[in-house]
Formats: structure tokens, sequence, C-alpha cells
């Protein structure tokens, strides 16, 4: 394992016996996972290049569980790492050695449709998916549509503020979520927010959205619900140069559109996609574009043809758009295929997660294909468009001697491009253990000490899914030491106030 | 380094603001009289980290300022040392195809809104122009409108402050230059401490600039009125037209008394002395006029609805966003208004209610999740009314205007429950210790 997680607590492991008895005291039959076999789900998310098997896994089924859980690891300083589904890309439910891996997938009750307030209440454990087929029968639906949302839990996308490809104008988890049930690592059940539009007080429920696990340990979700857009046609658009795609995606946005979704796809990608589920690509362009229009049908098809227009202009050089659903799905088949479709040209591939400004997109290609030359590896490039979104899928083989480490390398050279170009290290994924020693690309040491101050709030014994995130782990008391100013005043003769 | 001579901020000399706590500050002040407020005047952040350090070392709380016109909202401040940040006037850049802009904090909002209407762009979260309603002369700054977090109608389609703050960066009460967030809209790397800057009233940092989404303008807008509906029933028209797939992008409820005082920006409408209700539907002129047609037959159940467009939609919509039937120049000017959250669908119980218990007037904005509560003026602007109502219903109630001695008597704050409220103490102190910022503005027990 290339990174280093917290050094485990010796003294832990040793009552491993006596912990893994007082959480069945706790959670009674078979909600305790304590034998290697059986614990070996568990020992990796969605990262899967990073296995760890956790020293106990319980499975509690009622908010009251997890708080006597918590109240126990915290009164005997024991780490305890969360995890929904398990579908995390940046390593984020990656176990501990020393650690209870806390699962809630035992939290898959809808328990509350509530129509004239639009919106639904749900335990942690209910997929993405699942709230949405929920309400479909009213016409709603929930907006945020990670590319997992069949098997991701709607726990673990408050924990990552997860996206997707409709995020573009519904927005991301974060503007999708009105309040929670959390149980803080001391045990204390708290009731953040509910069915109103906005909290009183801090928006403690827009800091726990993305916080990745590491703030408390959510029991249930408020999330607002739409009524589903009367229709939907996709134009799929290819051009010659990538720059040219790029210009197209800028003038769209420029012209007031903003799509229901817009993506693109560079040459690898496309024929990767293409021999995979043959939608029909072409395979002679640089990139394709996918551009989403969705609402009423009178505006839907009002806006195709002013984005076609806006094509046209930017030099396309092939131009297709979808007259029935089995069309437009046929466009989107390809898209929501690439990773597979990479998996099968290439035994192994990372994902990476970066977002940049858009008129950055020609250099940060420009940049990727340099890179690519330098670590003589393969990479394909999908790209969430209309927000900058960037998903390099690097090649490797991680069964050629120093292929993982070189791929890793390329990867966080392409992060580090994106915070260049005046982007971010992570979209969508998350930080978690794999983007988390390039944080100071991003964030100065007085930055992340204010975020790890925010957690000591939260989690003073810093308890809570430790080893994510944050590069350097301070004690809390160090974090809330004022450094310069007692008796120290750098200006002893400042004037009155 | 700092030399006495060099000593770059503008002190300014004013009267006392603070009216509660004027016998009883905290700690010992060299000041000759309480009389006396000094207002710091910074021109960059490094002025800003230099402020709050020294504050921090003289334990000397801060009131943090942009252009004051908001200060009327909230608690008297144990503090009469003023850190003024209107000088962090500058954009920093503005790009319209990126969908964003970049400014200090300090920049008037009057004037950031005409550089990107001038691109057809906009704050979609329609920030609310609290002078009408307070009072006070046009003004206020970028950061008072993300630290008010203040929403106008079209929040519950397009989110609030709180949405389309992307990034900032600030000073925290440990007198630290710190940033969060970024300059793109997807960006999940790190806490987002954005979240909790907008809607603090400068009580966690003091925001030297900030990254924020801008949003094309719609190219058209339709408001269909319905008359005469009760507060009952238009909430389910409301109900009815936010759960369509009409795309209804603002929806609020003037009762007939809204109309009593001549109001701007209702001009005809209120000629007929009815309830209004209206629901605005925004995008391409083709898909507003259909999406209108559409949604008046849905509604034909609860009466024929007329129809406004543009410039008539356009100017209603202020009237509401900015709350003109409460504003401090009208007929009920001298009434302490209330800003009530709550479920969409409890707003016209909720309402009606504490109309009737105290004699007041409302207005519903969010279809009916938010309440404007005009109340006849009392000693605790019906505070103990307000809260037993909201909190039966799931809501929280801020109050955004009344005297001062008012605001000694009742917390202007939503009191939470005892865990929130620790949870919350605990987050405050992660930005500030020793509470130099804005002390005192949240809580009454603060300085008592």
């Amino acid at each position: 394992m290339a990174i280093m997680m917290p050094a485990s607590d010796q003294a832990v492991l040793a009552r491993r016996a006596e912990i893994v008895a007082a959480l069945r005291a706790i959670v009674p039959g078979e909600g305790v996972i304590d034998t290697p076999a059986e614990m070996r789900a568990y020992e990796s998310d969605g990262l899967t290049a990073y296995r760890q098997p956790p020293m106990v896994v319980v499975l509690p089924d009622t908010t009251e569980q997890v708080s006597l859980i918590l109240k126990y690891c915290a009164g005997q300083g024991i780490k305890v790492v969360p995890r929904g589904s398990g579908t995390s890309l940046s390593g984020g439910a990656l176990p501990l050695e020393d650690g209870v891996l806390l699962g809630l997938g035992k939290f898959k009750r809808i328990r509350e449709i509530d129509f004239d307030n639009r919106v639904v209440v749900t335990e942690p454990g209910v997929t993405n998916l699942a709230i949405s087929q929920a309400v479909a029968h009213a016409g709603f639906y929930y907006a945020p549509d990670p590319s997992s949302q069949i098997a991701c839990s709607i726990g673990g996308n408050v924990a990552e503020n997860s996206g997707g490809v409709h995020c573009l104008k519904y927005g991301m988890t974060t503007n999708n979520v009105l309040g929670c049930e959390i149980v803080l690592m001391s045990g204390e059940i708290l009731r953040i927010g509910g069915k109103s539009a906005e909290n009183a007080g801090y928006d403690l429920m827009g800091v726990i959205t993305g916080s990745e696990g590491l703030l408390g340990v959510i029991t249930e979700i408020t999330v607002r619900i739409l009524q589903k857009p009367e229709t939907a046609r996709a134009l799929m658009v290819g051009f010659a140069e990538v720059e040219a795609a790029g210009e197209c995606v800028a003038r769209i946005i420029g012209a007031g559109i903003i799509p229901g979704g817009m993506e693109m796809m560079d040459k690898p990608a496309i024929h990767a996609a293409e021999a995979f589920v043959h939608a029909g690509y072409p395979l002679d362009v640089e990139a394709l574009l996918i551009i989403e229009l969705d609402g009423p049908k009178i505006e839907v098809d009002e806006l195709i043809t002013r984005v076609e227009t806006i094509a046209n202009a930017c030099g396309s050089t092939t131009c297709q758009i979808s007259t029935s659903e089995a069309e437009r799905n046929l466009f989107w088949a390809g898209r929501k295929a690439a990773f597979p479709a990479v998996g099968r040209i290439s035994p192994d591939y990372l994902c990476m997660d970066g977002t940049i400004p858009r008129g950055a997109l020609p250099k940060a290609l420009a940049r990727i294909r340099e890179l690519s030359e330098k670590y003589q590896l393969g990479c394909a490039n999908v790209f969430h468009a209309g927000d900058g979104n960037l998903h390099p899928l690097i090649l490797y083989d991680a069964n050629k001697p120093g292929e993982i480490e070189r791929a890793e390398a390329f990867g966080a050279d392409i992060l580090r491009a994106c915070v260049e170009f005046g982007g971010v290290l992570t979209g969508e994924h998350g930080v978690g253990i794999e983007k988390r020693d390039l944080m100071p690309e991003m964030f100065s040491e007085i930055d992340l000490n204010q975020q790890q101050r925010l957690k000591c709030a939260f989690d003073a014994q810093g308890l809570l899914n430790p080893g994510k995130v944050f590069p350097t782990l301070h004690r809390c008391a160090e974090l809330g030491r004022m450094h310069v100013h007692a008796g120290k005043l750098a200006f002893p003769d400042l004037p009155r106030f | 380094m700092f030399m006495r001579a060099s000593w770059r901020f503008r002190i300014c000399r004013g009267s006392s603001l603070d009216r509660c706590h004027a016998r009883n500050l905290p700690f010992a002040l060299n000041l000759d009289t309480r009389s006396v407020v000094d207002t710091l005047k910074v021109r960059d952040a490094k002025d800003v980290e230099e402020v709050v350090r020294a504050a921090i070392a003289n334990e000397q709380p801060l009131e943090i300022v942009g252009h004051g016109s908001k200060r009327g909202i909230g608690h008297a401040m144990a503090t009469n040392a003023v850190l003024d940040v209107s000088a962090l006037n500058a954009v920093t850049s503005y790009e319209p195809n990126e969908l964003i802009i970049t400014v200090q904090s300090g920049a008037p909002l009057a004037d950031v809104l005409s550089l990107i209407d001038a691109k057809n762009q906009q704050f979609a979260f329609e920030p609310v122009d609290t002078a009408p309603l307070l009072g006070t002369a046009p003004s206020g700054t970028i950061g008072g409108m993300i630290a008010a977090g203040l929403a106008g109608p079209r929040r519950i389609r397009a989110g609030g402050a709180r949405d389309h703050l992307l990034g900032a960066h600030a000073v925290s009460g440990f007198g630290d230059s710190f940033k969060t967030g970024g300059r793109v809209v997807k960006n999940v790397t790190g806490y987002d401490l954005c979240k909790l800057l907008a809607g603090s009233w400068g009580t966690l940092s003091v925001m030297t600039e900030v990254t924020l989404k801008v949003m094309p303008k719609p190219e058209a807008e339709r408001t269909l009125l319905l008359r005469g509906l009760d507060d009952a029933v238009a909430n389910k028209a409301m109900t009815a037209a936010l759960g369509s797939p009409f795309d209804v992008s603002a929806a609020a409820h003037l009762p007939k008394s809204a109309f009593r005082a001549k109001t701007d920006g209702l001009g005809d409408l209120a000629g007929e002395g009815e309830a209004l209700t209206v629901l605005r539907l925004e995008g391409i002129t083709a898909s507003a006029a259909h999406r209108a047609g559409s949604l008046r037959e849905l509604l034909a159940p609860f009466g024929t609805a007329t129809l406004i467009e543009d410039t008539a939609s356009a100017a209603l919509w202020t009237t509401i966003r900015d709350v003109l039937p409460f504003a401090a120049g009208g007929a009920l000017g001298a009434w302490p208004v209330w800003r009530i959250v709550c479920p969409p669908a409890s707003g016209a119980v909720l309402g009606t209610q504490l109309a009737r218990e105290t004699g007041g007037e409302v207005i519903y904005d969010w279809g009916g999740g938010l309440i404007w509560a005009a109340l006849p003026p009392k000693g605790d602007a019906h505070g103990p009314a307000v809260r037993a109502r909201a909190n039966a219903l799931g809501g929280h109630a801020t109050l955004i205007r009344a005297p001062d001695d008012v605001r000694c008597n009742v917390d202007v704050f939503h009191p939470q429950a005892p865990g929130i409220a620790a949870l919350s103490e605990r987050v405050r102190a992660s930005f500030d210790p020793k509470t130099i910022l804005n002390r005192g503005r949240l809580t009454r027990s603060a300085a008592e």
C-alpha cells in the first residue's frame, strides 16, 4: 500500500475479543461480523487498489444502535469507519486494521414520501435510484444521478456530495438535501433541518454534505424531489479538434443555455465505447459531445435547433439528433459504459476526477497528452464538459512491475495541472485516501488547519474515519492554540480602537 | 514591519451602536467614553489580518461592516470597534462564459449586479434588497449579501446564497487568512466551509473575496395571477403548481390585506383589493408561454388565471422579493417584521393562525415555505407566539425588523435545540475561539 494510514493502536487490537463481545451486546445476532472470510467483502470500496480488512464489522439497524456503538467506541478510544454501499472511488470507506467498520446497509427503508412538500425522508442505505423509483408513479424523481446510482446509497451520496451527469442543471447532492439525523462520535443524536427550504442557524447540513464520513454518521436524510421533465432529447456532435469541441461548450453556455447534461469523450474513449456498445459513434473524430436538453417539448425542440446552429458554427464534422427515446438512450449507452469499455481494452485503469474551468479544457487535454508520453501510459478522457469535471482514465497493467506507481504519478500530475489551471483536485469522487496527500497542492497549512478545527467541533478525539482527507493529523488541542498573539503581538503600539 | 507612523487604517469616530449592553461590556476597554466608536477601514486582506490579530491581543471584539445596510438585523453588538471592509471593493475577475465572478467582499452589490446584467446574467437566488424594508439608504455589499444569505422568490428552484457561493478567502478569528472552495462549480475538495460562511452574519470569519456562480437571465417571464383565494386554498394552488412538471420558478400569495398600503410594483394589480396568488414561469419565450398555458389549465379548479408578462411580471416579483407591502415607509412601517421559514405545505396554517392571534399581516413566498409577517407593535414583537407556531410546524423565525429596545427583549434568531446549539457554538469557536467577530449579534445570552 503506497499510502500511509494512521498507526494501528496495538492496545485496541489486543482487546479485539472484548470489543467484538461488546458490539454483540449492542447489535445481536448476525449484525457483528468478525471472521476473516466474511469480512473480506468489506476490505475495500470502489478504489480496489487499496485493501485492508477491518478489525470487526458491525451492521446496526437502528439509530439507537449506531449511537450506542459510537458512544462505546468513543469511550474506549476505538476508531470507526462508516460505510454505505462501498462504491466510493476515492477510498473513503477503506477500513482500518484497528477500526470498527460501521456499515449502514441495513438502513434501507424509505420513511416518508411527502409530495405536498416535495421531499422524501429516507434511511441512508437506500440506493440513489430507489428514491427515484419510489416516487416515479407521481412523476417525480431525485435529480442527482451518479453513474453508480443502481448501487450507491443516498447516505454515501451525502458523505461524498455526489454529482452525476445532470448536476450541471440540477445541482449536486448538497443542492438537493434539506435535512438529516446524524449521530456524532460521542453517540449524541441530532436532527438538522427538515422539510423547510433552509435551516435555522449555521448551515450544518451544508458542511456535513461532502464531509466524507469524518463528521458524523447519518441515519436519516430528507431530500428534495422534482417533477420529471416532460421530455429529453440529445445531440451527438463530432469535432475534428478538441479545441473546437471546447469552444462549442463555451458558446452554448455563453448563449444562456444550460443543458441537462453535456458530456465530452476523446478519441480513445470514443473508440473503446464504440467497440463495447456499438452506439454508432463516429470513429474519425477527435472529440464527441453528447448534449442533452430537457424540459417541455416546445423548449427542447427550439434549444436543439439553437445548439445545432452553435455546433455548426464551431465546425462540427458530424451531428446527430435523437428522434426517439431509444436513440437518445443509445447516444448515452456508450458514455455510460465508458468505464467498463475502457476496462476491456486495458487490464487496469485509474479513474481521475479533477475539475477545471471550462475554458482550460484544450490546455488540460494537451497536458494530459504530454504526460501520457512521459509516463508511457495510455489515457482515455471522458469529461462532464458542462461543468469542467474531467475523468481521465489512465490505462495500466497492475501485473507489470512499476506500472501502478507510474499510473499514480501520472494521475497526480493531472490533478496538479487541474489546480494550476484554476481548478480543483476532485469534482465529485471525493478526497478519501486517493487524493489526500495532494491536498497541499490546493490548500495551505492554514486552510487545512481551519478544516481540521471544524472536524474537532464534531469529533474532538479524531476517531471517526481518521486517515482520510487530511494529509497530516493534528490533535485538536494543538489546532485550537493561538500562535501569534498573546504577549507577542507584532504591533505592540497598535492605536487604541 | 508595522510602525505606528505607518498605521494604514483610516480611523473614524462616531456615536455608539450599542444600546442593550452599554453598561455591561464583558471586557474593560481603554476608551474614555462608551459613546465613541472607532472604525477601521481596511484596504486588503493583510489589513484585516492585522486588525483581527490586534483585536485578539486586546480582547477587543469587532463589528464587521460593509455598507452597514443590514446593521439593524440581529442583536446590538458588545463592541464599539468597527472593521469596515467597504474599501475592499474590486471585481477580481468576471468570466461570463465560465458563469463565475470573483469579487472582494466590500464590492457594492448594485455595481456587481449591473456588471453581470450587462452580460445578461444574474445571481439566480434573487438576493433580497433589505433597504426598503429596513428603511435604510439603498446600499449593500456582496459580503453582506452572502453573510445574510437572504434569498428571494427563486430560492425554491435555484437555491439560496449558499448554493451559489463557490469559494471564499476569509480571515478567521485566529487572525489567519484562509481559503475554502474554489472557482469551479463542481468541487468536493475538503469541507465546504462556504456553506457555513453563507448566512453566518459575520460571526465566523471576515470574508475578503468570494467567487460566486452567475446564471443566464431567462429570456422571458410570465406570471399567472389567481384572485380572491383564501390563504389555505392559495397554499393548495401553489402546491399543485410546484408539483407540476411546468417548472414554476416562484409561487407567492398576497392576502387581501397586504394591499392596504399603496405598494410599488403592484400597480393596477392591487386595484381590485382581492388576494393575489402568483406563479412565475421563466425560460425561452415559447416555453414560458406554453407552460403558462398548461399551468393555467391545471389551476382551473382554483379559478381563471390572468397573465402578466416580462416587465410587469418582474416588477411584481421585486415587490414580493423586497417585501414592499411592509416597507418602512409604508402604512405598516412601524410594525416589527418576521421572516418565517417552514415546510411549504404548512405555510397557510402557520400564517393564518399567526395573523389571527396577533392581528398582523402576512405574505407568503416560496409556495408557502416563506412567510413574511408584519405584526402590531409590542414589547416582544409577539416573539413567543411566532416561535411557538413555527416550532409546532417544523419552521423557524427571524426578527428582521424591530426597534432596538424590542431586540433587547427577544431572540432575533431562532433558538436552536440544545444539541444543535452546542454543536453550532463549537463550530463557531473553531473559527473564532475568542469571539472577536460580531460578538453578540446572533444571541442575546452572549452579552448578558
